[in-house]
C-alpha cells in the first residue's frame, strides 16, 4: 500500500465546502482531498447561497463587500451565466422583535451602500412587515455540479468517495484510505452540517452548537409570491419560488412544521399541494452567528452557522486557513471562533442573530 | 347518445366478454353534456372508453391518451347542492341518469357549454392540459373525516393483500381491506399459471369467498389510499347509496398496516408513448377482462416481458387483429411465446418502438420500430389502431415513501426496491419486490407475521429457469430524436417528459454555453419517473432512493408537530445582536429632532452629520413610536442635549439626546 500526504481534507457537499476546496488547491497551492457527494444536488435543497442575509453587524457586511464580487466572478467562470442570478429577496417578520430586527437589518444594509427598502406591496398579510434587499446574488452551483466537479479537478482537488474511510484524529490531522493508498491528512475541515453530524466526536461537541431538526418542503405551483425569495425572521423559514411556480421552503422543525410555517407565511391566496419533502438534522449556533476554527482550539476545523452567506465567505475562509487573511478577515474569523463562549459578548458576533 | 365502438362482442370475446358488466342492463349518463351509454357494472371511465373517447385532452405538443392513470376527476353537474365532491372516473360506478362534469386544469364550463360541445372533438374529453403538473386530484387537498378503526389495515386487494387480510383475521385481528378497483383480485390473472399451481381465478375466487365469510374483515372497494404513515391512512372512498354516487375523504386508523400496493407498469420511453391509442398491458387486460373494452380492431404489442404475449393471445381470441409483438429481448423464451407462435402472431425480437405518431391516413398510430442496437428494421414502419406497451414492473412504493420508508436502486432488474423498515407498516407482494404468485401469497402471510412479531414465513420465488422463461428486460429507451412527439417518463398523473434532444449546430452550442450544465429537477416525481430518470442517466443510481423519497407528493396526516410559538407582541428594548456594538457600557437615551420627526428602528447615530462610516456609528435607534424614540448610545456620548447625526435613507439629520432612559435600562442591557 502506497502512502501520500495532503495538507487539507475537507468533508462537505455544499457550495461553501466545494468552493473552499477548490480555492485552497487552486489559489493557495495546497494539496486538498474532498469527501462529499457531488450529486447532493439531486436531493431537495437545504439552503440558499445568497450574497445577503438578515445581517446586523457591520463587520460581516464589510467582509461580504470584499468577497461577494470575488465569488460572483468565480461562480460565473465555473458554471457560466446560469451559475448566478440577481434577485430581490424579501425579509419578513410579524413579531415585535422580528420587526425591530428588520429595521436594524435594513439600516445596516443601507449603510454599506446596498439598497434595502420597506416592502410597500399588498401581498403580505396584515401585521407582517417586510424589507426588500435589492440586487442580491443567488448562486446556483448545485444545478451546475458537473461544472464544479470539472473545476475542482482542474484545481487539483483529490476526491474521496463517500464509502471510503476517513479517520480524524484529536489534533485535527487524519488518515484517509483511497483505493489502495493511505493518505495522511495534515488538517481536516468539517465544512457542512452533514459532515459535522457524521464526524464530530461527542467529546469535542462545542458548547456553542445546538443540534436541530430541520426540513425542506417542495410544493406544486402557486401564484407568484411577493418576491422570488422570502425569509421569515420569526420562524427561520426560507422560501424560494421556482420558475414554474413551485416553492422550496426550508427551516427548523419537521416537515409538518415547515409546511405549516409556509402556509402561514404565504396565506390563503397561495394554497399549495406538498410535492416533496425531506427531514434532516442541522447545526445551529447558540448566538446565531457563524463559527469557524478548530474544535477545542486544537482539533479539526469546522464551518457552521453561516446561513445563506457561507459560499460568499469561502475566499476569506480559505485565506485565513492558509495564513493569508487580511487584518479585517483575521479579526472577523478571530471573533467567530467555534470555542467562543456564549457570555463572551464578543463585539463581532451575533450578526445573524436577528431571528426572534 | 354515443354507440359503444370499443365494446367487444360478447359472443366472440372469449375471456374478454366482460366479467363485471351486465349487458342485459343498459344505462346512460351525461359527461360534460355528452350522453354516454354503458352497462350496469361499468365505471364511468370504462363506459367513456367503450364509447370511443380515447383522448383526455390537448397539450401544446399534442394529445394525451385517456387511461386509468390519466383520467380527470369528475363531479356531479348539479350545482347548488352543497360542496362538490370530486370523484375518480375509474372508481365511479356508472349510474343510469347521472350527470357529471370533468375537473381539469381549466374551467369545466368551457367544455360543457353548448358551443364547446359543438366544437369538441368527438374522441376527446377536450381538456386543455398545458398546466405544468398534470391533472388536478382535488381530493388530495380535502381534510380527512375520522373513519373506522381496525387492528389491521391492508392497502390493496390483490392476492398478497387478500392473503394478508385472511392471515390477520386468523390471528384474531379486525381487518379493513382498501382496494381501488371495483372488485378484489388484482392483476395476477394476466400472469398465468405454473405447473402444479391453482389457476389465478381459482385462487382469487377461493380467497374472495373466505373474506366474504369472515366477520373480522371489512372490504372497501373503490377506495384509493393516497396517504399513509404509522397508524393511519387517508383514503378517497366512493360509495353508492340508493343509486346516488358520492365520495368522501376518510382517515382510517390501525396499529398495523400492510401495503400490498402492487406494481406500476413502466412506460417504454419513446416519442409518442402517450398518444391516444397507446395503453399499458395491465390496463388493457383489466379493461378487456372486466368490461369487454378494447379500442380498435388491430393491435401491436411492444414489450420486454412475457405477460404481453398472454394478453396478445387473449386479444387474438377475442377477434383483435394482433399484428405483431415487438420484444426488446434478443432471444426471449417463454411458454407464452411458443403458444403465440402457434397462433401465428408475428414476433420481432431485439427490437423496440422508436417513435409513434397519429396515423396519417386515418385512425390509430403509425409506428417506427428499430433494433435495440439502434439500427433500422428491414420491414420498417407499421400501423395499428392500438399500441399495447409493457416496459416492465416497478414496485409501487409511493405510500411506503410517504410513510418514511427508504428505497434503493437495483441495477438488475433496473428498479427501485424497498429498503429498511417503517414502524407498524410492512410491504407485501409485488410492492415488496416479489414476482411470482406463490411468493406474493407467502409474503402476504409473512407481512402479518412480521407485524405481530410471530414466526416469520419463508418466502421463495417460484420462477421457471431462465432458459425456459426469459426474465423481463429493463424498460426500453429509444433515441431521443426518433420522432416529433414528446416522450413521457411515466403514464401517470404527473407529466414528466424526457428532455428534448440538444440542438445541433455551432450557433446552438454557443447559445448553450451560457447555461448551467445540469438543471435542477424541482418537481414532484412518481416512483416510475425516478426509475426512468435513472435509466436515462439524469439521476445517479446512488441518489435514486433519496430522490424517490423526497419527491413523493406528500399529504400530511396524523401526528402534528409541536405547535408554532405564538407571535410576541413585545420585543426586548436591546436585542442580543446589539451586544458590544457601542462600547462596553452603552446607555439608553430618549431622542428628539428639531422638526419633531418620527424615527426608524435601526437608524444609526453618528457623532456628527458628516460621518457616514457605519463602523464609526456611536448609537442606534432601538424604539420609535409616537410617544417616544429611544436610542442605545455609546457611554462616552451620553450627555443631555448632545447633538448627533441620524442617518436614514442616505441622508443625515441632526438629533439631540433628551434624557437618559430609566435606570431599568441598564438591567435590560445585561
Amino acid at each position: 500500500m502506497s502512502q501520500t500526504r495532503v495538507d487539507f481534507a475537507i468533508v462537505g457537499a455544499t457550495p461553501q465546502a466545494r468552493l473552499l476546496a477548490g480555492l485552497l488547491a487552486g489559489t493557495h497551492g495546497r494539496t486538498v482531498l474532498l469527501q462529499g457527494e457531488s450529486h447532493a444536488g439531486y436531493g431537495l435543497p437545504r439552503h440558499l447561497d445568497l450574497s445577503v442575509g438578515a445581517i446586523t453587524r457591520p463587520q460581516t457586511w464589510a467582509l461580504l463587500g470584499d468577497t461577494v464580487p470575488e465569488v460572483h466572478r468565480l461562480a460565473t467562470r465555473i458554471g457560466k451565466r446560469g451559475a448566478a442570478s440577481r434577485l430581490d429577496p424579501l425579509v419578513l417578520a410579524r413579531s415585535a422583535a422580528g420587526q425591530a430586527a428588520l429595521g436594524h437589518v435594513r439600516h445596516m444594509t443601507s449603510a454599506f451602500g446596498l439598497a434595502a427598502e420597506p416592502y410597500r406591496g399588498k401581498a403580505l398579510s396584515e401585521g407582517t412587515a417586510g424589507v426588500l434587499l435589492r440586487d442580491a446574488i443567488l448562486l446556483q452551483l448545485t444545478s451546475a455540479e458537473a461544472a464544479v466537479d470539472d473545476w475542482l479537478q482542474r484545481q487539483g482537488v483529490l476526491r474521496l468517495a463517500q464509502d471510503e474511510s476517513l479517520t480524524i484524529h484529536a489534533d485535527g490531522s487524519g488518515l484517509a484510505r483511497h483505493a489502495d493508498t493511505e493518505v495522511a491528512v495534515g488538517q481536516t475541515i468539517l465544512a457542512d452540517d452533514m459532515a459535522l453530524l457524521a464526524h464530530l466526536p461527542p467529546a469535542q461537541w462545542p458548547e456553542l452548537f445546538v443540534r436541530q431538526a430541520a426540513s425542506t418542503v417542495l410544493t406544486g405551483p402557486v401564484a407568484p409570491l411577493a418576491a422570488p425569495v422570502l425569509h421569515d425572521l420569526d420562524t427561520g423559514l426560507w422560501v424560494q419560488q421556482q420558475a414554474g411556480g413551485a416553492l422550496v421552503a426550508f427551516g427548523p422543525g419537521a416537515t409538518g412544521t415547515t409546511a405549516r410555517h409556509l402556509a402561514a407565511l404565504i396565506g390563503e391566496d397561495h394554497r399549495f399541494e406538498q410535492a416533496g419533502q425531506s427531514d434532516y438534522g442541522r447545526i445551529a449556533t447558540r448566538d446565531g452567528a457563524p463559527a469557524v476554527g478548530r474544535l477545542g482550539g486544537t482539533g479539526a476545523d469546522v464551518l457552521a452557522g453561516f446561513g445563506s452567506i457561507g459560499a460568499f465567505l469561502a475566499p476569506a475562509v480559505a485565506r485565513w486557513l492558509c495564513g493569508a487573511a487580511t487584518p479585517d478577515e483575521a479579526a472577523w474569523m478571530g471573533a467567530h471562533l467555534v470555542n467562543r463562549r456564549r457570555d463572551d459578548a464578543s463585539p463581532s458576533v451575533r450578526d445573524l442573530g436577528a431571528a426572534a | 347518445m354515443m354507440a359503444q365502438p370499443a365494446r367487444l362482442d360478447a359472443a366472440k370475446a372469449g375471456a374478454f366478454s366482460g366479467a363485471a358488466i351486465n349487458r342485459s342492463r343498459p344505462l346512460q349518463f351525461r359527461l360534460d353534456g355528452r350522453i354516454i351509454a354503458g352497462f350496469a357494472g361499468d365505471t364511468v371511465l370504462s363506459a367513456v372508453l367503450a364509447a370511443g373517447i380515447y383522448t383526455t385532452g390537448q397539450r401544446d405538443d399534442g394529445p394525451l391518451a385517456l387511461t386509468e392513470r390519466f383520467a380527470p376527476a369528475i363531479a356531479s353537474a348539479s350545482r347548488g347542492r352543497g360542496p362538490q365532491r370530486p370523484l375518480a372516473m375509474a372508481r365511479t360506478p356508472a349510474q343510469d341518469g347521472a350527470d357529471y362534469v370533468t375537473i381539469g386544469p381549466d374551467d369545466s364550463r368551457l367544455r360543457s357549454g353548448r358551443l364547446a360541445r359543438l366544437l369538441r372533438p368527438a374522441r376527446s374529453l377536450g381538456l386543455r392540459l398545458d398546466a405544468q403538473h398534470g391533472l388536478p386530484m382535488p381530493w388530495r387537498t380535502l381534510p380527512g373525516a375520522a373513519g373506522p378503526h381496525a387492528e389491521l389495515i391492508v392497502v390493496g386487494g390483490g392476492v398478497a393483500g387478500m392473503v394478508a387480510a385472511l392471515a390477520g383475521a386468523k390471528a384474531g385481528l379486525s381487518v379493513i381491506v382498501l382496494e381501488s378497483a371495483p372488485v378484489l383480485g388484482g392483476h395476477s390473472r394476466l400472469f398465468g399459471t405454473l405447473d402444479g399451481e391453482d389457476t389465478p381465478d381459482a385462487t382469487i375466487t377461493r380467497m374472495r369467498d373466505e373474506i366474504a365469510a369472515s366477520d373480522a374483515i371489512t372490504v372497501m372497494c373503490h377506495a384509493e389510499v393516497f396517504a399513509a404513515r404509522t397508524g393511519i391512512v387517508r383514503a378517497h372512498i366512493t360509495t353508492v347509496d340508493d343509486g346516488i354516487v358520492s365520495a368522501s375523504v376518510v382517515d382510517l386508523t390501525a396499529r398495523a398496516i400492510v401495503l400490498a400496493t402492487g406494481t406500476v407498469e413502466r412506460l417504454p420511453i419513446f416519442a409518442g408513448n402517450r398518444l391516444p391509442g397507446t395503453v399499458g398491458t395491465l390496463e388493457a387486460f383489466a379493461l378487456a377482462h372486466h368490461y369487454a373494452v378494447w379500442p380498435g380492431h388491430s393491435a401491436v404489442f411492444a414489450t420486454g416481458s412475457n405477460a404481453a404475449y398472454r394478453l396478445a393471445m387473449l386479444a387474438n381470441d377475442a377477434g383483435v387483429d394482433t399484428r405483431r409483438i415487438i420484444d426488446s429481448r434478443p432471444r426471449p423464451q417463454s411458454r407464452f411465446i411458443e403458444f403465440s407462435r402457434a397462433y401465428g402472431i408475428t414476433q420481432t425480437t431485439g427490437s423496440i418502438i422508436a417513435a409513434a405518431q397519429p396515423a396519417r391516413g386515418g385512425t390509430g398510430l403509425d409506428l417506427l420500430p428499430q433494433l435495440t442496437t439502434g439500427g433500422a428494421l428491414q420491414d420498417g414502419a407499421l400501423g395499428a389502431e392500438r399500441l399495447v406497451l409493457c416496459g416492465g414492473w416497478q414496485p409501487e412504493l409511493t405510500l411506503w415513501h410517504m410513510a418514511g420508508g427508504a428505497s434503493q436502486w437495483e441495477a438488475e432488474p433496473a428498479r427501485l426496491a424497498p429498503l429498511g423498515q417503517v414502524d407498524g407498516i410492512v410491504l407485501a407482494g409485488s410492492a415488496a419486490g416479489w414476482l411470482s404468485r406463490q411468493a406474493c401469497l407467502d409474503s402476504g402471510t409473512d407481512a402479518v407475521a412480521q407485524l405481530l412479531d410471530h414466526k416469520r414465513v419463508a418466502i421463495a420465488e417460484h420462477l421457471l429457469d431462465p432458459i425456459y422463461e426469459t426474465p423481463d428486460a429493463p424498460t426500453p429507451v429509444a433515441a431521443a430524436d426518433a420522432g416529433p412527439a414528446p416522450a413521457f417518463l411515466d403514464g401517470g398523473q404527473r407529466l414528466s417528459r424526457r428532455a428534448p434532444p440538444e440542438p445541433k449546430g455551432m450557433l446552438s452550442r454557443l447559445v448553450r454555453r451560457g447555461r448551467p450544465v445540469a438543471t435542477a429537477m424541482l418537481e414532484p416525481l412518481a416512483v416510475a419517473d425516478v426509475a426512468a430518470r435513472v435509466q436515462l442517466g439524469h439521476v445517479p443510481p446512488i441518489s435514486a432512493g433519496v430522490v424517490a423519497r423526497e419527491r413523493v407528493a406528500m399529504v400530511t396526516i396524523g401526528r402534528e408537530d409541536a405547535p408554532s410559538a405564538t407571535t410576541d407582541t413585545t420585543a426586548p428594548l436591546v436585542p442580543d445582536f446589539l451586544a458590544g456594538r457601542f462600547g462596553p457600557r452603552p446607555t439608553l437615551w430618549t431622542l428628539a429632532s428639531p422638526d419633531g420627526r418620527q424615527f426608524d428602528v435601526g437608524a444609526l447615530l453618528q457623532p456628527d452629520q458628516d460621518q457616514r462610516d457605519p463602523f464609526a456609528a456611536i448609537g442606534v435607534v432601538v424604539r420609535a413610536d409616537r410617544e417616544m424614540a429611544i436610542a442605545l448610545v455609546d457611554e462616552g456620548y451620553g450627555e443631555v442635549g448632545r447633538v448627533l447625526g441620524l442617518r436614514e435613507n442616505g441622508r443625515s439629520t441632526p438629533v439631540h439626546l433628551v434624557s437618559a432612559y430609566g435606570a431599568a435600562s441598564d438591567a435590560a442591557l445585561g
